[in-house]
């Protein structure tokens, strides 16, 4: 059969398939493409969490003289000190701590944006995560003369979770609470209902405008003002919270206006059998 | 009577924090920079104690660990797992290496000091 014989209908119809059979080829050619394209991402990515891992271990080694000398000063092994240099020790130790804290941010962070993140579950007792909040940071409450109160209700049911990891996120938000309320009180209120755990922590601070409060929970931002920049931070927290709880199959939120003060809460499962992958 | 602390840590900073950290009226402290010179310090002189750092030139401290309790004249032997690998799973890599006791660096001289009376009171 010629050329000339062919109706134009079925010229019309060997072009459109000469087009899709393009597009096939195509279409194969750009998801061949696609998949070569993620796997150097997920190379490159396994590589930056294997930097930052080492980062931080290289990072917390001299950390770990810096603070154990220091320490081992404070506590008078090489000698009696007079109390102008004990009060710079106590700076060197608290910054040094903060240098800490903000290393384990970074790392934590990394290893959340690589999918490595992965809870321990294990059994835990809410009154107990309370407790190391509570002796943990009643004393920065007390240096700020804030009231500083824990209502853990009655007979708690035992959790099943990552207790340490939760630990992290409400000594978050209350840290965040002492950090930024100069006047009043804070309080951690912990209750259980419909098999889950409820926590929230309220404070008498200056409160977050609706705008920044859509910012809060996003990687590397704080709420913009004057204020934020003279507290620090590495505006990690609260992402790292959110993640937190979010794995633990949670939700986390803020409460607040300007001039009333902020109510942050999250409620997870009391029971936690499997860590819930992002979306 | 002074009990016997072997220090395995290849950074003379960590080994002289934990020289200042134990009275030498209490402890007296070997020391190896390598986990090869830890089994030999071990074989030769059995401590009451070891603290193990786990990045070592050579084996690491998680191998040295699992020679020394695979001994089982060695196997009663103390050993910390003290670590500034900060990763999740870790101290359960430790504990299944056999470490006793799993210290974070950074960690507390004090605290340290206090773990370590109660394997030795």
């Amino acid at each position: 059969m010629s050329v000339r014989t062919r109706k134009p209908r079925q010229i019309e119809l060997a072009t459109t398939f000469a087009d899709q059979a393009v597009i096939a080829i195509e279409n194969v050619r750009l998801f061949d493409e696609i998949q070569d394209k993620s796997r150097q991402l997920e190379v490159a990515s396994q590589h930056k969490s294997q930097f930052l891992a080492n980062m931080s271990h290289e990072l917390r080694t001299p950390l770990n003289a810096i603070l154990g000398y220091t320490e081992l000063m404070a506590d008078g092994i090489y000698g009696e000190l007079p109390e102008k240099t004990m009060g710079v020790l106590k700076r060197l130790e608290s910054n040094g701590r903060h240098l800490l804290g903000l290393i384990n941010d970074v790392l934590d962070l990394s290893k959340i944006e690589a999918g490595q993140l992965m809870l321990e579950l294990t059994d835990y007792s809410l009154e107990d995560i309370a407790q190391t909040v509570r002796s943990t940071l009643e004393p920065l409450a007390a240096d700020k003369k804030l009231a500083f109160k824990v209502e853990v209700a009655p007979k708690m049911p035992p959790g099943h979770g990552d207790g340490r990891r939760l630990t992290q996120v409400l000594i978050n938000l209350v840290g965040n609470a002492i950090k930024f309320t100069d006047a009043g009180e804070v309080v951690i209120k912990a209750s259980a209902s419909d098999g889950s755990f409820h926590l929230s922590v309220r404070d008498s601070g200056p409160g977050i405008s609706a705008a920044d409060q859509a910012k809060l929970f996003q990687e590397f931002q704080q709420a913009d003002n004057a204020i934020t920049r003279k507290k620090g931070g590495t505006g990690l927290g609260l992402a790292i919270s959110k993640r937190i709880v979010e794995m633990h199959g949670g939700k986390i939120w803020v409460e607040s206006q300007v001039g009333q003060g902020s109510m942050f809460a999250f409620t997870v499962p009391v029971r936690v059998e499997r860590q819930v992958e992002p979306v | 009577m002074s009990n016997r602390i072997l220090v395995v840590e290849d950074q003379e900073d960590n080994r002289q924090i934990i020289r200042d950290t134990l009275p030498a009226t209490d402890y007296e402290i070997m020391e190896a920079e390598s986990g090869e010179q830890a089994l030999e310090a071990v074989a030769k002189q059995r401590p009451d104690l070891i603290l193990m750092d786990i990045q070592l030139p050579g084996i690491d401290g998680y191998e040295a660990t699992r020679r020394i309790k695979a001994d089982p004249a060695l196997r009663s032997i103390p050993i910390f797992a003290v670590t500034s690998y900060a990763l999740s799973g870790e101290e359960q890599k430790a504990r299944a290496a056999g470490c006793d006791e799993y210290v974070a660096k950074p960690y507390s001289p004090r605290q340290l000091l206090a773990k370590i009376r109660q394997y030795l009171s």
